[in-house]
């Protein structure tokens, strides 16, 4: 458990540095940057993995990515809306590097990401924030680039992605995905050690339920500052991006499902940010 | 060395000394010219300061040649880039010497975007007698002229002037981390975060991109570049290194833009040492080619690496700088220690390294007798011309006298640029805004 404590700390710290080296004098620094998203990312990873061991429930953990895979067609064949927030059992793919998969995990945030929108209590938003949203998309980024991943967890609301950005604690409402991810390789290292199944949101959402009161403690998020982060990281990088470097925006027309195009344009940049400069 | 094995130093001399430390002052590079006469020091506040050797007199033995102030001068001012809005940070990257090939004194300066090639030069005699003007330097009127007198050059007390003869800009989109001059005297490189450019020391409006590691799309970069050297005696090799913590040699002869390495030295990692900074601590801070050219020495956050040209799959020789540090990690990332860039130097033999580590201290390790010594740079803890006393630091359990604590350890001091004579055993060290000398013991 204090592997997730420290995890959160580490990722709320590396948070803290992206924004203050964008305020810094001299110009944003790539390297330290580079290597402060990296820390992030194998935080995240930490902090999924971590959490999905200490909450895995039965049959999840034993499913590999084909089974994975076909109820991920499965869930795509319905309509989100239909899925509770604790009722999603598609496991996410956690290291799929085709690009397909990204459509998929797209898909997939987007589901829970609906999910949250639709029926979620505030706790289990919570929950996932805290918990699944870092890990998860720290192993859906493993292989695709972050945004795909970021954005529909992010999602709907500026004051639920805000709500992400809270330090300290977990990631609180919402959309839990916070940390720009660029590509990972230490992160394959570590879905490497811990298995596919880590990251499945089904298993978070159900772990959250039981959390839920725990994390309700550690929510109490300052969701104003939280929001400005959110605002801020976004719409000043998206400038940046839009002229350094493709955005993923084609990622983002792929899915049809994404309910916030706007908001994910908009937030892209910002898990980009890091090296997009 | 023998001095090693006595670990005795003298403390010659404090330069630059200032009891407040403005941030304008922090000492940001430190090098010795190709014959140890000059020594120049790069600031935070853009300026290069010069020392030069003194002569050694027969009157006074004990004064070994010390170093005094020769020149200072305003080598980058602050910047804007007004198309990015961003401010351009006067803070002087790196200083290398050219080779001495007349009277004056050529050294590269460089800042974040800029690298300028300044002329240093005495001047210690002037012209008197003009016919045009007068002393004050009023023009005559030519109507008063009756004879012609041919003007004589006088004595005068030395001037030393600094003159930017070259800038090289407009070439780096990224930060310039390291420069280095070819051993053919007539090129050199500057490398940023992805890009190393080569250079014509005579040609400022072009530059040739040797190497770039810019990916298509930004969001997979996993790498950048952290420092590279020119090979010392063959003008077609030099080196990178990147933030994985592996080096790749390059030959220029292979194609124009040399992606493609001709070497790759990294070392496998250790995956009992795995943790969350695992990327930060290996990544490799400074890279020197040894004098004989036939060893790379690497520097990461824990460790110094010493590598043999013919050897990629491991270094040769591995140098721990500061273990105790390991489980410290996670604070030094908080307080960004972390991200500290550490140089190393070799001595002119390239028998023994030294790197700088945290709380002034300072570590030579000898590669022969392997034996090592933690030195400590502060005007508290030593005098003028005492001899350096070796310094422990103590990991755990008792405490002996004379130990510090791993606890105690004051981190905003910290020791990132040394500086070894080429030929002698004199060092330059910078902590902070200080500046210590420091020679061998006179017998």
């Amino acid at each position: 458990m204090e592997y997730k404590v420290e995890a959160h700390r580490i990722m709320s710290i590396s948070l803290g540095k992206i924004y203050n080296s964008r305020i810094q004098r001299g110009g944003i620094k790539l390297h330290k940057n580079l290597l402060v998203s990296l820390v992030l990312r194998s935080a995240r990873q930490v902090y999924l993995s971590d959490y999905y061991s200490g909450a895995c429930l039965n049959a999840q953990g034993e499913r590999e990515g084909n089974e994975w895979d076909i109820m991920d067609s499965e869930r795509e064949k319905f309509p989100p809306s239909t899925t509770e927030c604790e009722s999603p059992e598609e496991p996410q793919p956690n290291k799929q590097p085709e690009a397909s998969e990204k459509e998929r995990e797209y898909r997939e945030n987007d589901d829970e990401v609906k999910s949250n929108q639709a029926d979620c209590t505030s706790t289990l938003q919570q929950e996932q924030n805290q918990n699944s949203s870092l890990e998860s998309v720290g192993s859906i980024s493993s292989e695709t680039p972050p945004e795909t991943i970021n954005e529909p967890k992010e999602s709907p609301s500026d004051t639920t992605v805000a709500e992400r950005q809270s330090e300290s604690t977990p990631v609180e409402n919402g959309e839990s995905h916070q940390p720009p991810k660029t590509h990972v390789c230490s992160n394959r290292k570590r879905s490497a050690e811990e298995s596919e199944k880590d990251d499945s949101p089904l298993k978070r959402t159900k772990v959250a339920s039981s959390k839920a009161t725990e994390d309700e403690e550690g929510e109490e998020m300052d969701t104003s500052n939280v929001s400005n982060l959110i605002t801020i990281f976004g719409s000043s990088f998206s400038g940046l991006l839009s002229k350094d470097s493709a955005k993923p925006e084609a990622e983002a027309e792929e899915s049809g499902q994404i309910c916030c195009d706007q908001m994910l344009k908009n937030l892209n940049p910002w898990s980009t940010a890091i090296v997009a400069f | 060395m023998e001095e090693e094995s006595d670990s005795r130093k003298i403390n010659n001399s404090f330069l630059r000394d200032h009891n407040y430390a403005t941030e304008a002052d922090i000492i940001s590079t430190v090098e010795f010219n190709s014959t140890g006469e000059l020594l120049a020091t790069g600031d935070k506040g853009g300026r290069v300061v010069v020392f030069q050797r003194e002569q050694e007199s027969k009157n006074q033995p004990h004064r070994r040649g010390e170093y005094n102030v020769y020149s200072t001068f305003q080598s980058h001012e602050p910047e804007f880039d007004y198309l990015k809005s961003l401010e351009i940070e006067e803070k002087i990257n790196k200083i290398r010497w050219l080779p001495q090939q007349n009277a004056a004194y050529f050294l590269l300066s460089t800042n974040d975007k800029t690298v300028k090639l300044w002329k240093i030069s005495e001047r210690d005699k002037r012209p008197e007698g003009y016919n045009l003007k007068d002393e004050d330097g009023r023009i005559r009127d030519p109507s008063t002229i009756t004879s012609l007198r041919v003007p004589v050059l006088q004595p005068m007390d030395l001037m030393v002037e600094a003159m930017p003869r070259r800038v090289f800009s407009n070439a780096h989109t990224y930060h310039i981390n390291s420069i280095s001059v070819n051993s053919d005297y007539e090129t050199f490189m500057s490398t940023d975060d992805l890009r190393i450019n080569l250079w014509n020391l005579e040609i400022t409006n072009r530059s040739f991109n040797i190497v770039d590691i810019k990916p298509a799309n930004m969001e997979e970069l996993t790498e950048v570049i952290t420092a590279a050297e020119f090979h010392p005696h063959q003008c077609n090799t030099f080196v990178y290194s990147s933030s994985k913590g592996s080096i790749r040699l390059c030959d220029m002869r292979a194609s124009a833009l040399c992606d493609n390495h001709s070497k790759f030295f990294e070392e496998p990692e250790d995956p009992s040492n795995r943790s969350f900074f695992s990327e930060i601590i290996s990544s490799i801070s400074d890279v020197k080619f040894s004098h004989s050219g036939r060893y790379l020495m690497t520097r990461d956050y824990l460790t110094v690496k010493v590598w043999d040209l013919n050897m990629e799959s491991k270094p040769l020789e591995t140098y721990q700088v500061h273990d105790y540090l390991r489980s410290k990690l996670c604070s030094l990332y908080e307080n960004d220690c972390i991200f500290d860039k550490f140089e190393c130097v070799w001595n002119g033999s390239d028998s023994v390294i030294m790197t700088g580590s945290y709380n002034n201290f300072f570590r030579m390790f000898d590669r022969n007798t392997k034996r090592d010594v933690t030195l400590e740079a502060s005007r508290e803890n030593s005098k003028p011309r005492a001899i350096l006393k070796p310094r422990k630091v103590c990991v755990g359990g008792k405490r002996r006298k004379d130990e510090i604590s791993v606890d105690s350890l004051d981190f905003s001091k910290k020791i990132l640029h040394t500086a070894w004579h080429p030929y002698e055993n004199i060092i330059a060290v910078a902590a902070t805004n200080n500046l210590y000398i420091f020679q061998d013991k006179v017998n």
